[in-house]
């Protein structure tokens, strides 16, 4: 599974949420195959290249084209939470694509 | 044994000469420290290291493009009108200073990353008394650190132009240590009520800033009809200010645009910098958006050390600090409140910035500020979500507003006096515009007295937040649900 994780600059916070991302997927039981991270305006350009968006919620309509092309995109509030990224995980239909 | 002696000299010169004054090397050696103390595999230890140093190098290559990119800017005003424009924004802060710290000081960049080291591990020092210090939050926002420990060292340097090395370093590294503990300490509370209990405090460049207006904020309760930035809804045209690039292409098209209007195509020719028969509409273009490329250039090389950088660092203070808080960046508090927040503090960040501009041209300021994203964006919007938060409406225009203003201000002022405004560029972030020229101010003319004064002031204010609450100062920090029913009962 590719996956994208973006946030405003790109730098901090999406690190951050990196670390969260990975270590609710490897919890899982999901295989990354790749994972970044990225400013929004970076994000929004290679979104299609990715299986998963990752962003903080308040980012979550600038990517709408990406959702409409099929790509799942989670929102997440608390970029420190493996446990959240997980609970939101489980509302999606990744495990059924990709496990 | 002089013989012995000789030889260790000659090793120690070496590392000086290839690592210690290399900054790009110095990185990548520091994370590979890092790694090892870690334990990491050897293959990843290495990946570590040559990841940090070729970033570094991205940096450079990003740093030079942008100083070349303003020349025409900066030898235009000076030539012209004798101006100095400036651009208040972190990374042309660090800029500012790698291009002016040989030429002022006779010090290369390299002496910064030391002083990141020693003030980071002040700050973990600090943290480990906490019983004694009060203080909570370890500072972990790396690509923040460079730009803070770039200004800080000019700016001691420009306070103890005469002292050695060794001494400044340490110095230094106990204010700006101090300052990173204090400040992500300070915002400990207010983050986690905003979070609630999200588990982390804010390691960035207002957290004096955020906490203040937090606190004026609470202020505005009272108000009956004051409603909350959630009920309200914004235009869709304003997400374009989401994209950190195109908002900074915007901004330096209309500040560049006007400098170079104003410069005109008759002095760009005749100085060499705009070939004859060039179209002007374009070449205005095309300069305002190579500022973007190199500042993108510039921000991936900072993102490919600081990722390695901060995988280290981390690494190193969770296992040396359990229960300490992590101070992380500020955009980890945009995902809470209000997503309205983010958009109304940067538009009414920038009309504070922008009028104040204004008023420095009307009042013939030497220096010329241009409006820089970061500082924009960031401060005022983490302002603005906190203020919503603690107040509604009205205080998440008013304060980041006023912060607008206090940004260009401030900045003007403080990089005037310690000259860096004539190699282009100031931080700018809300408490580098007030904090900091407080403390540089008491540094400059108080000498050592100063700085203790400085220390001591710094550390008093936790001991401080402390006593306002004994029972819940710890417990809000580890276990905010526990904090959160003692607290109900109590007022009960």
């Amino acid at each position: 599974m590719r996956v994208l994780v973006s946030c405003a600059n790109g730098s901090g916070t999406s690190l951050m949420m990196k670390k969260s991302v990975e270590k609710a997927l490897k919890e899982l039981g999901f295989n990354i195959t790749n994972i970044h991270h990225c400013a929004i305006s970076e994000g929004k350009s290679t979104a299609g290249q990715y299986d998963v968006v990752f962003c903080p919620m308040n980012f979550l309509n600038m990517f709408d084209d990406a959702k409409k092309k099929g790509i799942t995109v989670v929102g997440v509030r608390n970029v420190m939470s493996a446990k959240e990224i997980s609970e939101r995980v489980q509302e999606t239909e990744l495990a059924a694509k990709f496990k | 044994m002089t013989q012995v002696l000789d030889f260790l000299m000659g090793i120690w010169d070496y590392f000086a000469a290839n690592i210690l004054t290399q900054p790009a090397f110095l990185i990548g050696f520091i994370v590979l420290l890092g790694y090892v103390l870690l334990k990491k595999p050897l293959y990843e230890s290495i990946a570590g290291f040559l990841k940090a140093t070729v970033g570094y190098l991205i940096l450079t290559v990003g740093s030079g493009g942008l100083v070349n990119n303003f020349r025409p800017i900066l030898v235009g005003l000076k030539e012209r009108f004798n101006l100095d424009a400036m651009v208040i924004d972190p990374y042309f802060g660090q800029n500012a200073v790698t291009a002016g710290i040989e030429e002022t000081f006779g010090r290369t960049f390299s002496d910064t990353m030391i002083l990141l080291l020693i003030a980071f591990v002040m700050n973990i020092l600090l943290v480990r008394f906490k019983k004694y210090t009060k203080l909570r939050a370890v500072f972990t926002t790396g690509n923040v650190q460079i730009q803070q420990a770039a200004t800080a060292f000019w700016i001691l340097l420009f306070c103890f132009p005469n002292l050695g090395q060794i001494q400044i370093l340490l110095i230094m590294g106990l204010i700006l240590g101090c300052y990173w503990a204090v400040g992500s300490n300070l915002t400990v509370d207010i983050t986690q009520d905003l979070t609630e209990g999200a588990g982390f405090a804010i390691a960035h460049q207002q957290m004096f800033g955020v906490y203040i207006f937090a606190r004026l904020a609470e202020k505005m309760k009272k108000d009956k009809n004051n409603r909350k930035l959630e009920d309200v809804q914004l235009p869709g045209f304003l997400s374009i200010f989401n994209e950190n690039m195109v908002a900074t292409s915007i901004l330096m098209l209309f500040f560049f645009g006007i400098i170079l209007v104003v410069l005109g195509p008759a002095y760009l020719i005749e100085a060499g910098f705009m070939v004859e028969g060039q179209s002007f509409l374009f070449y205005i273009l095309q300069t305002a958006l190579y500022f973007a490329v190199y500042l993108a250039i510039l921000q991936l090389g900072v993102r490919t050390f600081v990722s390695e950088l901060t995988e280290s660092f981390q690494g190193i203070s969770n296992t040396l600090l359990p229960g300490a808080v992590p101070g992380i960046d500020v955009a980890a508090t945009f995902g809470f409140g209000s997503p309205n927040a983010v958009t109304i503090g940067f538009l009414f960040g920038a009309l504070g910035q922008f009028i104040t501009i204004g008023l420095l041209i009307l009042f013939k300021s030497p220096v010329i500020v241009i409006a820089g994203f970061i500082p924009l964006f960031f401060d005022n919007a983490v302002i603005a979500v906190y203020a919503n938060n603690r107040g509604g409406f009205k205080a998440a225009c008013i304060f980041p507003f006023i912060s607008g203003v206090i940004q260009v201000l401030g900045s003007a002022l403080i990089a005037a006096f310690i000259g860096l405004s004539q190699y282009g560029g100031y931080i700018g972030m809300f408490d580098w515009a007030t904090v900091w020229p407080v403390m540089t101010l008491l540094m400059k003319y108080l000498g050592y007295f100063g700085v203790a004064l400085v220390v001591i002031a710094l550390l008093a204010i936790p001991q401080l937040q402390y006593r306002a609450n004994p029972e819940g100062y710890f417990l809000i920090a580890e276990d905010y649900d526990e904090y959160v029913k003692k607290m109900t009962a109590k007022k009960v």
